[in-house]
C-alpha cells in the first residue's frame, strides 16, 4: 500500500498531539485533585455530586440550627431553674410564716421577703436572651410580656412556641410561652379547689382534699353552708346545689371526712353559724396572682382566733397553689432538658451523616492519586517513544542515498 | 535510419516530460488537494517494413492526475459529518464549562440563599439576618442573570457563525463557478487541466466543511446542490445564500436564498444537515434553546414558590407579604408570516406543571391546535381559542383573531432566568410570620389544645379583623363563634364537610377546621364552655413559622410535576449537557478516525511519495540517457555510413 509523504508527517503529528493533550488532561486532574473538570468527564457523577453537595450543606445548616436551639433552650433552662429555686424558697417561707407563735410584725418581715421574691420572679419572667428578645413572650419577642398589677400580673404575650428545623424531619420548639410556664397553674389539688368563705367568723379550716370518685367530678361548684343550732350547739351543714342524695342538713364533727360530688375533704375547727365553704373545679391561676394573694394574706393581721383561721386557710391555699406552680415549671424544665438531650443525639447523627456524605462526594469526584500518577508516567513514556520514533522515521528518505 | 533518430527523439521528449512531471510532483508535494500526476505514454504507431512491424517510438498522450472521485465523495461526506460534530461540540463545550464551575455555579448560590433563610429562622426580628437574606437573594439573581446573559451571547455567537458560514459558502460557490468556466475553456483543447481540476475539488472539499452538498458532474461542470435541492452552482453561474431572520424564533437567524422572482425563501433547518451549519443548527435547537428554557424553569419555579409563600405571611411591620422575586412572563412570538390580527399573551398559572418545552399554537381555519414542541404532542385541539391552563401556562387573546395558517410560538420559560430579580428592598418586608395566632383560654377546664394555625392563599385580614372566639357546647358537641359570613370546612380522616356560614360546627377530635382561609386543628377533650381564640398576629416579631415554611422549599419537590427540587432540576441540566458533550466527543473522535482512514486511502492513491518520485527521477534520467545514447549511436552509424567512400 502506498503512503504519501505528507501522510507520514500528518499522522505522526496528530498522534503526538493526542498524546500531548492526554498528558495535559492527566496533569490538570492531578493538580486540581478532581477527576471531573467539566460535567462531560463523567455526567452521572457530576449530577450526583451536585446532590451530595446540597445534602452536605443542608446537614451543616441543621447543625447550626441545633446550636441556636441549644443556646435558646439553655437560656430558657437557666431561667426556669432560677424560678424553681425561688419558688422552693417561697414554699419554706409559707411554712415558716404559718407558725402560730409569730406576731404581725414578724410576719411583716416575711411579707417583705415575699415582695422581693415577687419582683425577682417577674424579672425572670421578663428575661431577655442574648439578642434582646423576651424569652417568655411567645411570638411577641420585642414587647415585655408581664406587667405587674395590684392583683398579680397581666400577660400580654401570646401562646406561640418558636420552632426550628433541627433535622430534615424534625421541627423542635425552642421556647415556651409565658402562659405555659407562669399562667396555667391549676389551683387546689389539680382537680378541685376548696375555699373558706370570705366573711366567715368561725374557726373552720378546710383541707385541700383528694378525689374519691373521678366520674362525679363534672365541673360543678358546691357551697357548704353551716348552721349552728343555738340551743343544742349542734353544727350542721347544707350542700348547695345538692348532690344526688336529697338535701338534708348533715351533722358536722370537726375532722370528719366530707364527700361531695366525688371530692373528699375535711373541716377542722368550729365553723360559726352562716359560715360557708366552697368546693369547685380547679381553674388556672397565674403564679403572680398566687404570690400576690399570699402577700395580701400575710399582710392582714393574724391576731385573734378568727384572723388566725383566715390566715391559715389562706396559707393552705397558697401552699397548694405554689406547689402546683412549682411542679408546672419543673415539668417545663424537664421538657426543655429532654429536648436538649434530643439535640445531642441529633448532633451525633448529623456528624455521622457528614462523614458519609463527604466520603460519597470524594468517591464521586476525587482522583485516585496512585492511579493518576502511574497514568501520567505511562503517558510520558509513550510520548517519548512516539517522539523518538517519529524522528527516526521522518529521516528516512531515498534522497539521502542519491549522491550523484 | 533517420527513423532511429526520430525514435530516439521521441524517447527523449518522453523522458523530458517524465522528468518535468516528476519535478512538478516533488515541488507540489505539500500543496493541499494536489493529486500526483503521471505521464501516460503510448506507442507512436508502427510501420510495416516487409520484414515486420517496427514501432515509431513513443508518444506522450497525456499527463494524468491520479484521482479517485469515489474516495473524494466519501471524504467530503465524512468531513461534513465531522464538521457538524465539531461545531456542535465547540458550542456545547462552552455551556459545559459554564455549568461545571462548582464555585460560581447555581448550586452554591441556592445553598447560600437557603443558609441565610435558616439563619433568619433562628432570629426573625434581627435586621442583620434579614439583610443577609436580601443579599444572598441578590447573588442568586445575579447568578441566574449572568448565566442567562452568557447563553444569550452564545445565541449571538451562533448567529454570527451562521453568517460566517454563509459568507464562506457563497465565496466557495463563486470560485467553483469561475473554475467551472476555466475548466470548460481549458478542456476544449482536449487535455485535462489537472491543477484547475485539483483546485476545484479542493474547493468542494472545503465547502463540505460548511454544509452537506451534492455534486453532480455534468459534462465536466460541477453542479453543486445544497439542502433539499437548492442549486448553489450550475455551470458557471453561482447562486448566493443569505441569512434571514427566523420567522418563528425572534432573534435567531436562518438561511435562505432569493428565488427566481426575487422573493426570499427560507431553507428549513432540517434539510441543512452536515457541516458547520448543520452543527450550529443542531446545537441551537437541541441544546442552547433547551438549556435556556430549563434554567428559566428553575428561576420561574423559585420565584413562584417563594412569592406564594411570602404573600401568605406578614412582615415585621404587620403588613401582608408581597412578591419576593419578579416572575418573568412567557415570550409569545407570532410567526412573521401570519396574516391574522390576533394579539395573544400568556401567563404562568402553575410553576410546578411547567415542562420547559416551547409550544406552538396554530389555526387551520377550523381548529386551534396547541403542540408541545419537545415531543410533538398536541396538548389541545378544539374549535375555540384555548383559554384553560395547560402545562402550567394559560393563553389569552386580547383582541383580533388568528387567520388560517397562522402560527404563534409560546416560550414559557425562555426569559425566566434573565428576568429573575429581587423585588424586596426593605429587610422588614420579608414576611417571616404567619398572620394568625391561636390561644387556649386560661379559664378552660377541659384538656383540648389548638394548633398554632396556618393560612392559605384565600386568607385575608378580614378573617381575623376581630378575634374569633370559638366556644364549645358540650350538649351538642359543637363549636360556635366562627365569623358570621364565612362557611366552615371540617376535614376528618380525609373527608371534608362544609357547613354554611353561621351554622354550628360539630367538634371532632383532631380534625382540621378551615374558615376564611385560616386553618386550625383542635384536639383533646374540651369541657362545656371552653373557648379557643384565633386572632391576628400583631406584634409577633419572634414568629418564624412562615420562614420555616420557606426554608422547607429547599428540598421540596416543587418542579416538573412534583418530581424534582430546584437542585434536582439543575442536576438534570448538568447531566444532559455533560452527556451530550461526552457523546459528541466520542462521536467526533470516531468520525475523525473514519475521516483519517479515508484520507489515508486518498493519499495512498493520489499523494506524492518522495521516495517514489526519487525512483522516477532515476528512471526518467536513465531513460533520457539511454535515448541520448541511441541518438549518439544513430549519429555514429550515419557518420560511418558517410565515411564508407573515404
Amino acid at each position: 500500500m502506498r503512503i504519501s509523504t505528507s501522510m507520514i508527517f500528518e499522522m505522526g503529528t496528530s498522534n503526538l498531539n493526542d498524546l500531548m493533550s492526554n498528558i495535559s488532561k492527566t496533569q490538570e486532574q492531578i493538580s486540581s485533585g478532581l477527576k471531573i473538570q467539566t460535567p462531560s468527564d463523567d455526567p452521572v457523577a457530576a449530577a450526583a455530586a451536585l446532590g451530595v453537595t446540597q445534602a452536605i450543606s443542608m446537614n451543616t445548616q441543621y447543625g447550626v440550627n441545633r446550636q441556636n436551639a441549644n443556646d435558646s433552650l439553655g437560656q430558657e433552662e437557666s431561667n426556669l431553674s432560677s424560678a424553681v429555686s425561688l419558688l422552693t424558697s417561697v414554699q419554706s417561707t409559707v411554712v415558716a410564716a404559718g407558725n402560730g407563735a409569730l406576731d404581725d410584725s414578724q410576719r411583716q418581715d416575711y411579707v417583705t421577703q415575699l415582695k422581693s421574691d415577687l419582683s425577682q420572679l417577674l424579672g425572670i419572667a421578663n428575661a431577655k436572651d442574648s439578642q434582646g428578645n423576651y424569652i417568655f413572650a411567645g411570638y411577641q419577642t420585642q414587647s415585655q410580656p408581664f406587667t405587674q398589677t395590684s392583683t398579680g400580673a397581666t400577660y400580654s404575650g401570646d401562646q406561640g412556641q418558636r420552632m426550628l428545623q433541627v433535622s430534615p424531619s424534625r421541627q423542635m420548639a425552642i421556647s415556651d410561652s409565658g402562659a405555659t410556664v407562669f399562667e396555667d397553674n391549676p389551683t387546689g389539688n389539680g382537680y378541685f379547689v376548696t375555699a373558706a368563705g370570705t366573711g366567715n367568723t368561725g374557726t373552720g379550716i378546710i383541707s385541700q382534699g383528694s378525689v374519691s370518685d373521678m366520674s362525679q367530678l363534672n365541673g360543678q361548684t358546691y357551697t357548704l353552708t353551716f348552721s349552728v343550732d343555738p340551743s343544742t350547739g349542734d353544727t350542721t351543714y347544707l350542700v348547695n346545689p345538692p348532690p344526688t342524695t336529697p338535701a338534708t342538713p348533715q351533722p358536722f364533727t370537726s375532722g370528719d371526712t366530707i364527700t361531695v360530688g366525688g371530692a373528699q375533704f375535711n373541716i377542722t375547727g368550729a365553723p360559726a353559724d352562716g359560715d360557708t365553704f366552697t368546693v369547685g373545679p380547679s381553674t388556672n391561676q397565674s403564679v403572680f396572682t398566687t404570690l400576690t394573694n399570699l402577700i395580701n394574706t400575710l399582710s392582714t393581721s393574724g391576731e385573734g382566733a378568727v384572723n388566725q383561721t383566715v390566715m391559715t386557710n389562706g396559707l393552705n391555699a397558697a401552699s397548694a397553689n405554689i406547689t402546683n406552680a412549682l411542679n408546672n415549671i419543673a415539668a417545663v424544665q424537664a421538657s426543655v432538658g429532654s429536648r436538649m438531650n434530643e439535640l445531642d443525639d441529633l448532633d451525633s447523627q448529623g456528624s455521622d451523616l457528614n462523614i458519609q456524605y463527604t466520603q460519597t462526594l470524594s468517591d464521586l469526584q476525587d482522583i485516585d492519586p496512585v492511579q493518576a500518577y502511574s497514568s501520567l508516567v505511562q503517558q510520558q513514556y509513550t510520548l517519548q517513544a512516539a517522539q523518538q520514533s517519529f524522528v527516526s522515521i521522518s529521516n528516512l528518505s531515498l534522497f539521502n542515498y542519491l549522491n550523484t | 535510419m533517420a527513423n532511429i533518430l526520430n525514435i530516439a527523439q521521441t524517447g527523449l521528449f518522453a523522458a523530458q516530460a517524465g522528468l518535468a512531471t516528476t519535478g512538478n510532483n516533488i515541488s507540489n508535494q505539500g500543496v493541499a488537494g494536489y493529486s500526483r500526476q503521471q505521464v501516460i505514454q503510448t506507442t507512436a504507431g508502427e510501420q510495416n517494413t516487409g520484414f515486420g512491424f517496427i514501432g515509431d517510438g513513443t508518444d506522450v498522450s497525456t499527463v494524468q492526475r491520479v484521482y479517485s472521485s469515489f474516495l473524494a465523495t466519501q471524504a467530503n461526506s465524512a468531513q461534513s459529518t465531522l464538521s457538524q460534530y465539531n461545531s456542535y461540540y465547540n458550542g456545547i463545550s462552552q455551556i459545559n464549562n459554564m455549568l461545571g464551575d462548582s464555585s460560581s455555579g447555581l448550586t452554591p448560590a441556592i445553598q447560600n440563599f437557603f443558609t441565610s433563610i435558616q439563619d433568619l429562622a433562628s432570629n426573625p426580628s434581627d435586621t442583620a439576618s434579614r439583610q443577609s437574606v436580601l443579599s444572598t437573594a441578590q447573588s442568586l439573581a445575579s447568578t441566574f442573570q449572568s448565566m442567562a446573559s452568557q447563553l444569550s451571547s452564545d445565541q449571538d455567537d451562533v448567529n454570527s457563525q451562521i453568517q460566517g458560514s454563509v459568507t464562506n459558502i457563497n465565496a466557495y460557490a463563486q470560485q467553483i463557478a469561475q473554475l467551472n468556466e476555466s475548466v470548460a475553456a481549458a478542456q476544449s483543447t482536449g487535455q485535462p487541466p489537472n491543477d484547475l481540476l485539483d483546485q476545484r475539488d479542493e474547493l468542494v472539499s472545503e465547502l463540505s466543511q460548511e454544509a452537506n452538498v451534492t455534486v453532480v458532474n455534468q459534462d465536466g461542470n460541477y453542479n453543486v446542490f445544497i439542502g433539499n435541492g437548492q442549486p448553489l452552482v450550475v455551470g458557471d453561474a453561482a447562486y448566493q445564500l443569505q441569512t434571514v431572520p427566523s420567522s418563528t424564533y425572534s432573534g435567531q437567524l436562518d438561511v435562505g436564498y432569493k428565488n427566481a422572482n426575487g422573493s426570499l425563501i427560507t431553507i428549513p433547518e432540517s434539510s441543512l444537515t452536515g457541516g458547520n451549519l448543520g452543527g450550529l443548527f443542531q446545537y441551537r435547537s437541541q441544546t442552547l434553546n433547551s438549556v435556556q428554557n430549563s434554567l428559566g424553569l428553575i428561576a420561574t419555579g423559585i420565584a413562584a414558590t417563594f412569592n406564594a409563600q411570602n404573600t401568605l405571611g406578614v412582615d415585621l411591620n404587620g403588613n401582608q407579604g408581597t412578591d419576593f422575586f419578579s416572575e418573568a412572563a412567557p415570550v409569545v412570538t407570532p410567526n412573521t408570516n401570519n396574516t391574522g390580527t390576533a394579539a395573544v399573551s400568556a401567563s404562568i398559572t402553575d410553576a410546578s406543571a411547567l415542562t420547559g418545552s416551547d409550544y406552538s399554537l396554530s389555526y387551520d381555519g377550523t381548529n386551534y391546535t396547541l403542540t408541545r414542541l419537545s415531543d410533538n404532542t398536541a396538548v389541545y385541539t378544539g374549535a375555540t381559542f384555548p383559554t384553560s391552563s395547560i402545562d402550567g401556562v394559560q393563553l389569552s387573546q386580547a383582541s383580533g383573531t388568528m387567520a388560517a395558517g397562522d402560527k404563534i410560538l409560546i416560550q414559557p420559560t425562555a426569559n425566566g432566568a434573565s428576568d429573575f430579580n429581587v423585588l424586596i428592598t426593605n429587610p422588614s418586608a420579608i414576611a417571616a410570620a404567619t398572620p394568625i395566632v391561636t390561644a387556649v383560654s386560661g379559664t378552660n377546664s377541659g384538656t383540648a389544645t389548638i394548633s398554632t394555625g396556618s393560612v392559605d392563599s384565600t386568607f385575608t385580614s378580614a378573617t381575623v379583623a376581630t378575634p374569633v372566639t370559638l366556644t364549645y357546647d358540650a350538649a351538642d358537641g359543637t363549636l360556635t363563634g366562627f365569623p358570621s359570613t364565612m362557611p366552615v370546612t371540617v376535614t376528618a380522616n380525609g373527608t371534608s364537610t362544609t357547613y354554611a356560614a353561621g351554622d354550628p360546627v360539630p367538634y371532632t377530635d383532631g380534625s382540621t377546621i378551615e374558615f376564611g382561609g385560616a386553618q386550625i386543628q383542635i384536639s383533646g377533650t374540651p369541657n362545656d364552655g371552653d373557648t379557643f381564640t384565633v386572632s391576628s398576629n400583631t406584634n409577633g416579631t419572634g414568629d418564624n413559622r412562615n420562614i420555616l415554611a420557606m426554608s422547607a422549599l429547599q428540598d421540596a419537590d416543587t418542579l416538573l410535576g412534583g418530581t424534582a427540587s430546584y437542585n434536582d432540576a439543575y442536576s438534570q441540566i448538568v447531566n444532559e449537557v455533560g452527556n451530550k458533550t461526552q457523546e459528541l466527543n466520542v462521536s467526533s473522535t470516531a468520525q475523525t478516525q473514519l475521516l483519517t482512514s479515508i484520507q489515508t486511502a486518498q493519499q495512498s492513491e493520489s499523494g506524492v511519495n518522495l521516495d517514489e518520485e526519487a525512483t522516477n527521477l532515476i528512471k526518467y534520467q536513465q531513460a533520457y540517457q539511454a535515448s541520448a545514447k541511441v541518438m549518439q549511436v544513430a549519429n555514429e552509424i550515419f557518420s560511418s555510413l558517410l565515411s564508407i567512400d573515404q
